[in-house]
């Protein structure tokens, strides 16, 4: 069988700014809303690594916040109350990682498009919905990309 | 005023549970093990010190003092951190260090009962920081590595350091 053709998967589809962009819906284990004053508010510690902003308390479990809006969006982002809750591997386990959005995500099945050379190395995929091309993030070399300053 | 730590040494009742010094760094709280306090002290005798040589680890060290004829180093917290300037009004001198930290001020003590692994998401500088995170009444903070702030190398590096420049300016030496 020819490496084209692929079988279609479940993505979750979010807005980032003007844009749409996709995350493998297995590595997606919730959209969580963050609350003001209570669990899921993010809070924040010192710390040196780009992109996380902080943690929020998520069922019991300290979950780190990374907000990945400056390197797909940089500043044109409205506000976002919700988190997606990302499965991660880390180890031989996994880890969970928030990433903030606007509540309008979408799941969607669709067939993974090869991404082209000229975009950056964490986009893995396309997919051609009906009248837009959405990006599929790799969100572990996203979380190793330099942010621009 | 000092506050000698006649606790730190005391282990409690239940096994799993540690006693820990809450103290404030400009808007964040951390939390450092009661056992590794000696003292808590205000900061009274400090002195300003500056490390000779470019070494940018060691920039963090602000002040020294002496205290019992031995010279302790002041590490700067907010500097630690990466903070803008503080506004330092207790020093915690540490165990077993010739070392010591400058902090905006103490919040308490508070037992606890689990330390949560630093989540391994976080990669950079924190993992040396920090042993892990508690959760106390719903606020996450952070429990600070001791050995983080000025390890054994870097004291015995700067009591050196001292001892010379002292020695060169013909100031007695006390340590």
């Amino acid at each position: 069988m020819s490496g084209f053709f692929t079988e279609r998967q479940m993505f979750v589809i979010f807005p980032m700014g003007k844009k749409r962009f996709a995350l493998p819906a297995d590595q997606v284990s919730e959209l969580g809303r963050q609350k003001r004053g209570e669990e899921d508010e993010q809070q924040k510690f010192p710390h040196t690594t780009p992109l996380l902003t902080g943690v929020v308390v998520h069922r019991n479990e300290i979950v780190p916040v990374a907000d990945i809006a400056p390197l797909l969006a940089a500043n044109d982002v409205i506000e976002r109350k919700f988190y997606l809750v990302l499965d991660r591997p880390a180890k031989g386990k996994t880890s969970r990682t928030a990433i903030p959005v606007t509540g309008e995500c979408e799941l969607v099945k669709a067939e993974r498009l090869p991404t082209e050379p000229k975009l950056p190395a964490y986009i893995s995929g396309r997919l051609s919905l009906k009248d837009e091309i959405v990006e599929v993030l790799d969100f572990e070399r996203l979380m190793s990309a330099e942010v621009p300053a | 005023m000092r506050i000698s730590q006649a606790l730190s040494k005391r282990r409690l009742p239940g096994r799993s549970a540690e006693i820990m010094i809450l103290f404030r760094v400009g808007e964040f709280t951390f939390a450092i093990g009661a056992n590794a306090v000696e003292e808590i002290r205000d900061l009274t005798g400090l002195q300003d010190f500056s490390f000779g040589r470019s070494h940018q680890k060691l920039e963090k060290v602000k002040h020294a003092f002496e205290r019992q004829g031995r010279d302790y180093f002041v590490v700067d917290a907010a500097a630690h951190f990466h903070l803008d300037k503080a506004h330092t009004t207790r020093v915690m001198v540490l165990r077993d260090l010739a070392a010591a930290v400058s902090v905006d001020g103490i919040e308490g003590m508070q037992e606890i009962h689990s330390i949560q692994g630093l989540p391994t998401a976080f990669s950079g500088e924190e993992r040396d920081w920090y042993r892990g995170l508690a959760l106390i009444k719903g606020k996450v903070v952070p429990v600070v590595r001791p050995e983080a702030f000025l390890n054994r190398a870097q004291t015995t590096l700067l009591s050196a350091w001292l001892r010379t420049t002292r020695a060169a300016t013909g100031v007695a030496d006390t340590a």
